[in-house]
């Protein structure tokens, strides 16, 4: 069954409310998963660069769309992923070497590819670095993951002074189309629901201008937080005041003291209400998070929490300019933050 | 003789190869040398440079995706040390849950995901990649009792995501938790949130108990020759864990070590770190309240990121059959078998422990004490436990910002290299003796190296702060530094 563009958006928007009627939508995205191609699974190669292996731990945490052990058994041909396979060493590396020659996979990589020291701050194997890897198996791929921030953007790797040259897959000049699914980690519905596209549809989703795709990462967090009202309430009409007196734009000192009444909503970590006094950068980030939240138990059903429902502010690890522009990750006084 | 380089092992977090030496040894194959290199460095102490203290705890937890908690923990502690902030109950008890079910976590995804199929043949039962090449060995497991295993394999994968799950219900979202905060946490205790932990929680038990336990003494069972295998060293170190009161005077797991059969205390003074065999020109002997650490991949006689930490001039190893040991609760040996046995038993041991933490929560009770960041101070530090072993965070704060910040690591104590004085790390000397049966499938050596748990993202984030950016780029730096300096 091909799944239309406007089912796979009516499935994702189904998250957020209305369960009885995304059941069918979802539904279409599980039957998608289900389906075993011909050739017995969709071909994915997973490569690890400078990961930290938090978006392939994120990934076993699968479960709305479908749970990691029916994907990895129904849905894909994980050729090669050196966290998950039994082969090691030179038997491994011919697993990966045949997945190349053969080509037609879906090439994921984790982590940022360093530059640095001829790419040899990273190898993924003997005499092979993380840069030469991605370009080697980059021609046999029809389309690029780049899974993480790490990936789709350099990454924490990528902070200043960004010691090794991490750079993200855009940075590579690879001659094939790159999916970013930034996130740190990924969740693991905007892998799988991005690999549930690719299935249904042959193609791509729907890309944003950073290459992300627009069913997971459309939406800014800010615009469906639960703390909206407050905010606009307490603190939009503050947001994109001029720097005053030495003070930053936007710090409440700017035009309070630190004992006025009228400063309003959580002014210490572990408050409820708007957390834009801690440092949250929910205005800037795209995801999803606080319709589908992470870390859910069951099928078709939203997750158990989420950074902002912790009382944690947003800090931006979907964006390009995670970490440096979303640091620091916490205004500890509670006296805002500067845009 | 033989030289079999393993590269890349796999079933491990992150990048590293083994070279083992096999020679005849009374007539029998067998390793007599062996050299573990991690293969991947990052930068992560040059990247916190200058950012606001409280970055770290972000930051760091990065440095891996199967422990983030539990450098979230030490980089909490280390930031109360600084501060002068202990955590209400509400907020250290939080932190030790959500650090328990990520370990728990990692111990379920380590036997069955990362080490079952050095001992179970999956041919016949999963016949599809990732699962379908491997070592060929005649010991492994087969027919009926391997179908058992894998349907294990595949119900450990959800008990892992469910213990990520209840870790999210206090945690905010796993892996990489927002919620771990000096002076406790952000999140906070409602009575739907302990009872969904709890219920977890029990399912999770069950499965420890009925499964994950039998399934390790089983394997215990038909490998017995492991038992005799892969001891190394046989000093173990342990910084403790799960802190039982504000001040972390008592902890579930203590600190502590037994060295050369003998048990002491641990100072963190007394560690430092050599570089002979690692890829960086800064000093070498420096303890992590010291650290300088600049990369050099053109070093000669190098072999590997990670740095080679010792106590007391000798070498020691860290994790589950440390602490365990350390604590009194394991006292069998030290093997391949001892140290997924005394795994397990920690992850039923944590799982009761949580089961009494989660009764001490104080719905509606504070979990946060607000303190704020001094503008100076140097040589803090919050020591804490991995998964797989024991882990320290050390700070200086100066002008408000990071001056410096080291990160001392299990894998680096585990997967270390030779050090200044030509001692293996933990790991290399593990290896020795290890009997080779098929110098074109040695499986044993990935038994005795996945005992370890490494975690190689760890072991080589190792990057100390001083010197500017231009220096990161490795130059021709010649030689080996070869007088150790304090």
């Amino acid at each position: 069954m091909i799944l239309t563009r406007r089912d796979f958006l009516k499935a994702s928007a189904a998250i957020a409310g209305a369960i009885a009627a995304a059941s069918g939508g979802l539904g279409r995205i599980r039957a998608a998963l289900a389906r075993e191609t011909d050739a017995g699974g969709l071909p994915v190669v997973w490569l690890q660069a400078q990961s930290c292996s938090g978006c392939s731990v994120s990934l076993l945490n699968s479960v709305h769309y479908n749970t990691i052990d029916h994907l990895l058994i129904n849905t894909l041909d994980l050729q090669y992923h050196p966290t998950l396979m039994a082969a090691a060493g030179e038997s491994a590396r011919a697993e990966a070497e045949a997945a190349r020659r053969r080509g037609g996979y879906v090439l994921a990589v984790e982590g940022s590819v360093p530059s640095g020291a001829g790419g040899e701050f990273c190898t993924v194997w003997d005499g092979m670095t993380a840069q030469a890897a991605v370009q080697a198996f980059a021609p046999g791929a029809t389309v690029i993951l780049a899974v993480g921030t790490c990936a789709a953007f350099g990454g924490m790797p990528g902070g200043s002074p960004n010691p090794t040259g991490a750079r993200g897959l855009r940075d590579l000049g690879l001659a094939k189309p790159i999916i970013n699914l930034p996130g740190c980690p990924v969740h693991p519905d905007w892998v799988v629901g991005t690999i549930a596209c690719l299935l249904a549809g042959g193609k791509a989703p729907a890309l944003d201008s950073l290459g992300r795709p627009t069913d997971f990462y459309g939406t800014k967090v800010h615009d469906n937080c639960p703390n909206l009202n407050a905010y606009n309430s307490n603190y939009a009409k503050h947001v994109n005041d001029k720097p005053r007196d030495s003070k930053p734009a936007n710090h409440c000192l700017t035009c309070h003291t630190n004992t006025d009444t009228h400063i309003k909503g959580p002014r210490t970590l572990g408050g409820s209400g708007c957390l834009y006094p801690l440092g949250c950068k929910g205005r800037f980030t795209y995801a999803d998070c606080p319709t589908r939240l992470w870390n859910g138990g069951a099928a078709r059903t939203p997750g158990v929490n989420w950074c902002i429902g912790a009382r944690s502010p947003c800090h931006g690890c979907t964006q390009p300019n995670f970490p440096d522009g979303m640091t620091p990750f916490l205004t500890l006084s509670g006296l805002g933050v500067k845009d | 003789m033989a030289t079999i380089k393993i590269s890349p092992v796999t079933r491990i977090e992150g990048h590293m190869d083994v070279e083992v030496t096999v020679d005849l040894v009374g007539g029998r194959p067998q390793v007599v040398d062996a050299k573990s290199s991690g293969t991947m460095f990052r930068g992560f102490e040059q990247i916190l440079i200058n950012h606001d203290p409280l970055d770290a705890l972000y930051f760091t937890q990065r440095v891996c995706g199967v422990c983030p908690i539990a450098h979230g923990m030490a980089s909490a502690l280390a930031l109360e040390a600084a501060l002068g902030v202990s955590p209400p109950d509400n907020g250290r008890i939080i932190r030790n849950l959500v650090l328990g079910a990520n370990f728990i976590q990692s111990h379920v995804l380590h036997f069955y995901h990362l080490s079952l199929l050095d001992y179970v043949d999956a041919t016949g039962l999963l016949d599809m990649s990732p699962w379908n090449a491997h070592y060929a060995a005649p010991d492994l497991i087969r027919g009926g009792a391997a179908s058992r295993f894998i349907d294990h394999y595949s119900q450990a994968l959800a008990i892992r995501r469910k213990a990520h799950q209840a870790g999210a219900i206090f945690g905010g979202r796993l892996p990489c938790s927002p919620v771990f905060v000096p002076g406790g946490s952000t999140e906070a205790v409602a009575p739907q949130k302990v009872a969904d932990f709890r219920n977890l929680l029990a399912e999770i038990r069950g499965f420890i108990d009925s499964v994950y336990l039998p399934d390790v003494n089983e394997v215990a069972a038909l490998f017995p020759a492991y038992a005799q295998v892969g001891r190394g060293c046989g000093n173990l170190l342990a910084f403790g864990a799960f802190n039982l009161d504000a001040a972390g005077h008592s902890r579930l797991f203590a600190r502590g070590r037994c060295t050369d059969g003998a048990p002491a205390a641990v100072d963190p003074l007394e560690i430092r770190e050599d570089v002979a065999k690692a890829w960086y020109s800064s000093p070498t002997g420096l303890n992590p309240k010291d650290g300088l650490t600049e990369p050099d991949k053109g070093k000669a006689w190098a072999y590997s990121w990670i740095k080679a930490p010792r106590y007391v001039d000798k070498v020691h190893e860290v994790g589950p059959l440390a602490r365990m040991w350390v604590n009194g609760d394991y006292r069998k040996g030290v093997s391949v078998i001892d140290r997924h046995a005394a795994r397990a038993l920690e992850a039923r041991k944590v799982a009761e422990a949580m089961a009494g933490w989660v009764g001490q929560l104080n719905a509606g009770g504070s979990s946060y004490t607000y303190r704020a960041v001094p503008a100076s101070v140097t040589g803090k530090y919050g020591l804490s436990e991995a998964a797989r072993g024991a882990l320290g965070h050390w700070i200086d704060i100066s002008n408000s910002r990071i001056a410096r910040y080291q990160i001392l690591t299990p894998t680096a104590w585990n997967a270390s290299p030779t050090d200044d004085a030509g001692r293996k790390g933990a790991m290399e000397q593990a290896l020795l003796g290890t009997p080779v049966r098929d110098a074109q499938n040695p499986i044993e050596v990935l038994r005795v190296i996945h005992s370890f748990d490494p975690c190689l993202a760890c072991a080589v984030h190792v990057v100390r702060p001083g010197r500017a950016a231009s220096s990161a780029v490795p130059g021709a730096v010649a030689g080996i530094v070869t007088s150790p300096r304090r």
